[in-house]
């Protein structure tokens, strides 16, 4: 029972994640920043808007990829098998990367193609974190691992890679090209307006539900250690957001790739021998 | 027994039967024999309950050495007349290593015919498959400008394959296996070379000295297996299997390398494009190339644990170089090509680690594969003959002018990657068994860096092409192309051996429900949001673009791959095979 209400409001959770993380930054940049609930007013206002469609599988593809996101957390939420969450998840992003194609605006190809190799840089990355989980507990299972002590230790340079993912996946400097709103003005999202941009705003949301649970996922079953992982990794993202620049696209690859999966490698053959 | 006899003899007689009567007859001919060979091969594989086992008659032998001598002499003839130096020299090492097989006499003998659950499931996709496939051949046949007589030759070329193929899933004996894998390197000679023209010509003299290393190779596994186990059965050969003695077993396997267009042997694939699509369409999914699988699902059990991973560290290494080159081609049949290279790496790494999941997981892709990568190859071929369309640069917005082939392409590549088809079930139980392995020997986890790493190039080249037909170039008038039913009813059927694949993954439990009617609810929301939600309130406008008003032009994005990068992987995969064959006499 309560799965199935964490899911229901998993879209609502999210967007208060997003609001403390606004406020946060703010702080650090010696701002008062908006209200918390500053995401639900901006929700309000895009549902009042005057609805513009520039074709229907545009339109209809983002809002797929909002129902499959939240596809994707109800299945962690329900603790199904990892292996399969991240490739359901891709299909999520396929789905976002379709419709920015489907327009014909460059800004939105640019961000559609600046997606695609994030997917590259992070996806195999995903893949080795579910490979270790599997090492260590012998089920890709999320019910499984959630019941087995905490896995930090054993997975630690598996979890130093998934911290790199981290600023990817929420779209935070240094790996947010794919966004980047002062360069490509937001790349996917530049030609969806009013209540149909609301559904991709929501899938931000979901995208911090889907990476913290994730996270949570090291710390096994201890819930104190998943929560205090939780803080800290959510304070270190946006201390790095607002201490760095952007990085271009190449470099991400060419640094996510290369670090994350040495660090996963080097794991996953340590695991074997222990 | 009669099935497997109606299997071979019914294709091979109908090749004869094809020349004889109008097209009509032709055609209604042809459908009824495809029908009952896929009913015969669907009621096999209901029906099948213990292996069956059986010898042939003394004649049969015979013949068959008189074929064997013919083929190889055809051979050198063909490389005498197209002065091909490579072709000329490996005939003659291919006749002279027969004629040493023929001089020495083993004594353990086995049944000639060996027939288990994988030959059942293999003549299922042969048979299917490549009937539907046929099925389309013959419409398209009729749209290329030959004679009627080169026509008809056409088909019953396409027969002949089936039947050898039937064939070769089903014999025992490695000297049969070396006729009909010789048989097979004749048809795709033939079917390559059959537009005539110089590139066509060049290409399958390429395909013909590739395939016969594989021959030599099966030839000197012969050898070693009689001077070390004195047998020529496969039965045999890997029951008694030594670990000191392996030298046949991996001989054998490179030949499956050679078949299955693995890097350094992928030219002859990449070539054979040239020929008619249906050629293709069955060289890559139901004949041909999935000799290479099988032959390593049949081998595996006598691998010892450094063949084991040595095939399966080369097959993901393949599987990640193929999909890492496909990136940097535009032209839409290699590119299809390029991921059935991969693809096949990846079975041929699967099937070496011989786990009853990972065989299982070899099998599913087998067969899902076939399906989709047919359907894919019949697409290339409308788009050629209706759009004239041959690069994936040029198919810009096809989704106005032909929705179903592009819902066919979609389905196809979708097929192949995402979760809940067939293809997508496959890699997944790669990926769990290929990590059950990491524990017993950390080096697997180089393989499922290449698995991971290469999945995600093949999605990332898969929806580079997919959103090239959506992207709208400019606002062009729908101009509807009528589409011939001999095309769309192959690409129905392949649809909806997907769909009956679905049901029996479910069947089977290889996913639970919940993970199988999830994503399909959300992929067919998608037409029904399309005819549920009209947006009639909405303002339709046009692209907001930051208000700039500069016409653009909207084209493929590639990903530059040096040759260096090219060559470095050829002679990585080189290499590894060298590593395999020396490490095994060491």
């Amino acid at each position: 029972m309560i799965e199935i209400l964490l899911i229901v409001c998993a879209p609502l959770i999210g967007g208060l994640i997003y609001g403390l993380e606004r406020k946060m930054r703010a702080r650090m940049q010696n701002r008062q920043g908006p209200p918390l609930l500053q995401p639900f007013y901006d929700m309000w206002k895009l549902i009042d808007k005057q609805a513009f469609i520039i074709n229907p599988y545009h339109t209809i593809l983002g809002m797929m990829h909002f129902i499959s996101l939240w596809m994707v957390v109800a299945f962690i939420i329900l603790g199904e098998n990892l292996l399969y969450v991240i490739f359901l998840h891709l299909l999520s992003s396929i789905f976002l990367i379709l419709a920015g194609f489907s327009v014909k605006s460059i800004y939105s190809h640019i961000g559609s193609n600046r997606e695609l190799l994030a997917i590259l840089a992070y996806e195999p990355i995903l893949i080795m974190l579910g490979v270790g989980f599997f090492i260590l507990n012998g089920s890709f299972d999320i019910s499984v691992i959630r019941e087995n002590s905490p896995a930090l230790a054993s997975l630690f340079l598996l979890f130093l890679a998934f911290l790199m993912l981290i600023p990817i996946k929420l779209k935070k400097s240094p790996f947010d090209a794919s966004e980047a709103h002062q360069e490509i003005v937001g790349g996917v999202e530049i030609e969806f307006s009013g209540v149909f941009f609301e559904f991709l705003y929501m899938a931000k949301w979901l995208e911090y539900i889907f990476i913290y649970l994730l996270l949570m996922l090291f710390a096994g079953d201890n819930i104190l250690l998943g929560t205090g992982l939780f803080a800290i990794v959510f304070f270190l993202v946006n201390l790095v957001d607002n201490a760095t620049a952007r990085i271009k696209m190449s470099h991400l690859l060419k640094i996510v790739l290369g670090i994350g999966l040495t660090l996963g490698m080097c794991n996953l053959i340590g695991l074997s021998y222990v | 027994m009669s099935i497997y006899s109606t299997l071979i003899a019914a294709p091979l007689l109908f090749a004869v039967l094809v020349f004889v009567g109008t097209r009509r007859v032709r055609d209604v001919l042809s459908a009824i024999f495809i029908v009952i060979l896929g009913a015969l091969s669907l009621s096999n594989i209901f029906s099948f309950n213990a292996p069956l086992e059986m010898s042939l008659p003394e004649t049969f032998h015979v013949l068959f050495i008189l074929i064997d001598v013919a083929v190889l002499a055809y051979f050198l003839w063909q490389g005498a007349l197209l002065k091909h130096a490579y072709v000329i020299f490996f005939a003659l090492v291919q006749i002279l290593l027969y004629g040493a097989v023929m001089f020495l006499s083993p004594s353990i003998v086995s049944g000639d015919i060996f027939v288990d659950d994988i030959s059942a499931v293999m003549l299922l996709v042969i048979n299917i498959v490549g009937g539907i496939i046929i099925v389309y051949a013959l419409e398209y046949i009729e749209n290329e400008e030959f004679t009627s007589l080169k026509k008809n030759g056409f088909i019953a070329m396409l027969f002949f394959f089936l039947a050898v193929m039937n064939f070769i899933v089903c014999t025992n004996n490695i000297e049969i296996f070396f006729l009909l894998f010789e048989l097979t390197t004749l048809c795709s000679y033939i079917l390559i070379a059959y537009r005539g023209d110089a590139l066509s010509r060049k290409n399958a003299l390429q395909a013909l000295w590739m395939n016969q290393i594989g021959g030599i190779a099966i030839l000197a596994a012969l050898i070693f297996s009689i001077l070390q186990y004195d047998t020529v059965y496969f039965d045999v050969l890997i029951a008694n299997s030594n670990p000191l003695y392996l030298l046949p077993i991996v001989l054998l396997a490179i030949a499956a390398f050679v078949k299955g267009a693995s890097i350094p042997f992928d030219k002859w694939l990449l070539g054979a494009m040239v020929a008619p699509t249906p050629v293709s369409a069955i060289l890559h999914s139901a004949t041909m190339v999935k000799i290479a699988p099988y032959l390593m699902l049949k081998l595996a059990p006598a691998m010892s644990g450094f063949v084991s991973l040595t095939i399966t560290l080369i097959g993901t290494f393949v599987f990640f170089s193929a999909s890492l080159l496909a990136l940097s081609k535009d032209y839409f049949k290699e590119i299809l090509g390029l991921s059935t290279i991969a693809l096949l790496g990846l079975m041929m790494a699967l099937a070496a680690i011989g786990t009853p999941e990972a065989v299982t997981a070899c099998l599913v892709l087998i067969v899902f594969h076939a399906i989709s990568k047919a359907l894919l190859f019949l697409q290339a071929g409308i788009l050629e003959k209706n759009f004239h369309l041959k690069y994936v640069d040029d198919i810009n917005g096809l989704v106005n002018h032909a929705p179903l082939v592009v819902f066919f392409i979609v389905i196809g590549f979708a097929s192949l990657t995402l979760p809940p088809f067939g293809a997508f079930i496959a890699k997944f139980m790669a990926i769990e068994s290929i990590a059950g392995e990491i524990i017993h020997n950390p080096l697997y986890a180089f393989a499922l860096i290449f698995l991971a790493l290469g999945s995600v190039f093949l999605t990332l080249l898969y929806f580079k092409v997919v959103t090239k037909l959506f992207a709208k170039d400019a606002d062009v008038k729908s101009r509807h192309v009528e589409i011939s039913k001999f095309y769309t009813i192959p690409s129905f059927l392949l649809v909806f051996l997907l769909l009956i694949g679905m049901y029996i993954s479910f069947e089977r439990a290889f996913l639970s429900s919940l993970e199988i009617v999830v994503p399909l609810v959300l992929i067919a929301l998608i037409p029904a949001l399309f005819s549920l939600l009209l947006f009639k309130k909405a303002h339709r406008v046009k692209e907001y673009n930051c208000g700039e008003k500069d016409d653009i032009q909207l084209s493929m994005y590639y990903f530059h791959m040096p040759r260096r990068v090219q060559i470095t992987l050829t002679i990585l995969a080189t290499l590894g095979m060298w590593i395999l064959l020396l490490g095994t006499i060491v």
